[in-house]
């Protein structure tokens, strides 16, 4: 009976966390496979099954591919430089040097506000109009009449992709962070000994025994990253002509703008096939190169 | 085995994707099933916010009405314009539409069936309050299908100051107003003659405003979209023509109507369109400005305001007896003179009823002048169903055309995507 029960409790204790994932996770999955595959009208009533329609339909239009294009632009960007500055930034704050812990305390400030309102504070940092980047450089005296930041989408782009690696730097530092610490301080004297140089005990110690936490921030962050909503809306709404759209907030003006929800569905099939795609190759990638 | 971890987490990790992507439709609404319990009849409304006042007054209504009708039990829900429509297409698609919504839209609803006729459920009497013109509105093939709640009227709006010391007039056709944005820009190379918004907010204002003050429109006189006639055609370039002299706010794509009225309340921006509540909306953010009101400038000779009106409607929810003449009683206690005046004063809006418009003409002569105005002017064609696209198939060609690209050709498309 004891044996029994000592089998049994280790699923009890996981059974809520696996109740909640069904009823949040596997069920919206659930329906938005259901509504992809359906004809959805505009009140949102499901009118029978579409088949592949709305995938097809979604794919004919060259805004997907624009769309779909600066998602891949937007994660790659984000995830690659927000990684590579949060592990140098990991690098610095794991010296000792004298009001340490305060640096690091405010490295987690961009991460722990809402991202609503970090989208909303660069909004108004970079205005034409009342701009506090603007005013700063006045004042200073560098430029003498107002700069419009935003000219182009392009530069609205490259001003949300900078607005989402400055909040995505402190989760990537931090893991690093991490794993920084738990490296034995023994493997550098030894290297040091032998004459190492800085770069070869970078290389040869430090970034293969934090590649771990690494390869975790680094997943985590595709996902978040890929469907981060709330830095794009805020700052363009996508907009203009698309030209700033993510796949996510692309289906969202489709589903509550356009009245299109079978067609939102699909991009957010198609998205979470890409996603699903892409962290199976990483996985299998650096899990394989662990077993070498 | 490190495979099958792999696969598992990478499973894992996608899946919170499409939870996030799609969670919009999983959403489990909290409405009350219209129903009779505690022996009171119950009928529920989905609202939307107006304002900062609009839910303290909605309130106070529930209150009153439940004071004076014992037997109903009445649950309103004040719901955000930025949510409104996803909340009730969630409602919906889960099979829990309220019983009386109060939104912009209707067609959709109705080429779904989902609404009753405004007759089956709204009292002779109050029925017969509203103005006709606001009625036919909602008319899809004979049956009005929604009654209007208010109504807001958008004209011209210009700062006298500035005006004055750039020694213009107030422009009334197309030349006169270019002429003014180079004086004024001449005059005060900081300031932004005109304000223009393009926004996925509210982008297909600005197309109506210039379209129907050149003689186009969104459809003809049989109801055909003709959005790419010449008249609409030409009335577009000449706003993008505006923005490209440099004689507007520098990113009408991304500058809503919020920013724009900001502009205006510091002096930023010289003239614009904008609604009657304008005056309302600069108050209670804390600015000043001496401003004058003029009809929309128009290249055509007559300006055309443009109207915008929202509505209440009723869904099929397979009433009871009791409960459908519970929601007549809501509609008579909403509408009743004083309340009603009440209710369109608390956000600077216009009233729907001839009745109300009376009261309140009677009391206040400015709002006199705007009531004359909202009995004349031209509103969206919201009871099409291809209305939604567009809506923002406007929007889009407008902000391509910002990009540099063919008006003639954005339209063109969009013609034919509409009207194949």
């Amino acid at each position: 009976m004891k044996k029994n029960m000592q089998k049994i409790e280790p699923y009890i204790w996981i059974l809520p966390s696996i109740i909640l994932m069904f009823v949040f996770i596997l069920i919206p999955i659930v329906f938005v496979f259901r509504m992809a595959l359906s004809k959805v009208t505009r009140a949102g009533l499901i009118k029978g099954y579409a088949g592949f329609e709305n995938f097809t339909k979604v794919l004919s239009t060259p805004t997907f591919a624009m769309v779909l294009k600066n998602t891949l632009i937007w994660t790659v960007a984000v995830v690659g430089l927000s990684t590579l500055l949060g592990f140098i930034l990991a690098l610095l704050l794991n010296n000792e040097f004298k009001g340490r812990k305060i640096a690091r305390a405010i490295v987690v400030f961009p991460w722990a506000t809402t991202l609503v309102v970090q989208a909303s504070i660069w909004k108004f940092i970079i205005d034409v109009d009342y701009g506090t980047l603007n005013t700063l450089l006045m004042k200073l005296g560098i430029i003498d009449h107002a700069v419009n930041w935003t000219a182009s989408p392009g530069a609205w782009f490259a001003w949300e992709i900078a607005c989402g690696i400055f909040v995505t730097i402190p989760f990537v530092t931090f893991t690093v962070l991490s794993g920084l610490q738990s490296i034995d301080g023994t493997y550098y004297e030894a290297a040091t000994v032998d004459g190492a140089n800085y770069w070869q005990k970078l290389f040869r110690i430090t970034i293969p025994l934090v590649s771990s936490s690494l390869t975790v921030s680094t997943v985590l962050n595709i996902i978040y990253v890929f469907n981060s909503f709330p830095i794009i809306w805020n700052m363009t709404k996508g907009d203009p002509g698309n030209r700033t759209d993510t796949l996510v907030t692309y289906l969202y003006k489709l589903a509550f703008y356009n009245g299109k929800q079978g067609l939102a569905a699909a991009v957010s099939v198609i998205g979470f096939l890409i996603l699903l795609a892409c962290a199976m190759v990483y996985m299998v990638a650096t899990l394989r190169k662990g077993d070498e | 085995m490190k495979k099958f971890i792999a696969l598992s987490l990478s499973m894992v990790a996608a899946l919170s994707l499409a939870a996030c992507g799609g969670g919009s439709t999983s959403d489990s609404g909290d409405k009350d099933e219209g129903g009779e319990s505690s022996g009171k009849t119950e009928i529920s409304a989905v609202v939307a916010q107006y304002g900062q006042n609009t839910a303290d007054w909605w309130k106070g209504f529930e209150e009153d009405f439940e004071k004076d009708n014992q037997d109903i039990d009445l649950n309103v829900e004040v719901v955000s314009w930025n949510d409104i429509g996803q909340k009730v297409t969630t409602l919906i698609s889960n099979n829990q539409a309220p019983d009386i919504l109060n939104i912009d839209v209707f067609a959709d609803y109705q080429a779904d069936d989902l609404l009753l006729p405004a007759e089956d459920y709204v009292s002779e009497e109050t029925y017969g309050k509203m103005y006709d013109a606001f009625l036919e509105q909602s008319d899809i093939d004979g049956t009005i299908w929604a009654i209007p709640d208010l109504a807001s009227v958008r004209t011209m709006f210009y700062n006298k100051q500035i005006l004055v010391d750039a020694g213009v007039e107030v422009p009334t056709t197309w030349d006169e107003l270019t002429e003014a944005c180079k004086k004024i820009k001449e005059k005060f190379p900081d300031v932004y003659p005109w304000g223009i918004d393009m926004t996925t907010d509210e982008g297909q204002a600005a197309f109506s405003y210039y379209v129907w003050n050149n003689g186009g429109d969104f459809t003809d006189a049989d109801g055909n979209w003709t959005l790419n006639s010449a008249e609409n055609v030409e009335a577009i370039e000449y706003a993008i023509g505006l923005v490209n002299d440099g004689y507007t706010n520098t990113d009408p794509a991304n500058d809503t109507r919020y920013d724009l009225q900001d502009n205006f309340g510091t002096g930023k921006i010289a003239m614009l369109i904008a609604p009657n509540s304008l005056p309302t909306y600069i108050a209670e953010n804390g600015n000043e400005v001496d401003y004058g009101i003029a009809p929309i400038p128009s290249n055509t000779g007559t300006s055309v305001a443009q109207g915008v009106m929202d509505r209440f409607m009723c869904f099929d929810n397979d009433y009871s007896d009791e409960e459908l003449a519970a929601i007549t009683t809501f509609f008579d206690y909403f509408y009743e003179d004083a309340r009603y005046s009440e209710w369109v004063e608390m956000e600077g809006f216009l009233p729907a009823t001839t009745t109300g418009g009376e009261a309140l003409a009677a009391k206040d002569e400015a709002m006199a002048e705007w009531i004359d105005i909202v009995g004349s002017c031209k509103f969206y064609p919201t009871a099409k169903a291809e209305w939604a696209d567009v809506k923002q198939g406007v929007i889009n060609a407008e902000q391509n055309a910002l990009l540099g690209e063919s008006v003639q050709d954005q339209l063109d498309s969009l013609q034919s995507e509409i009207a194949p």
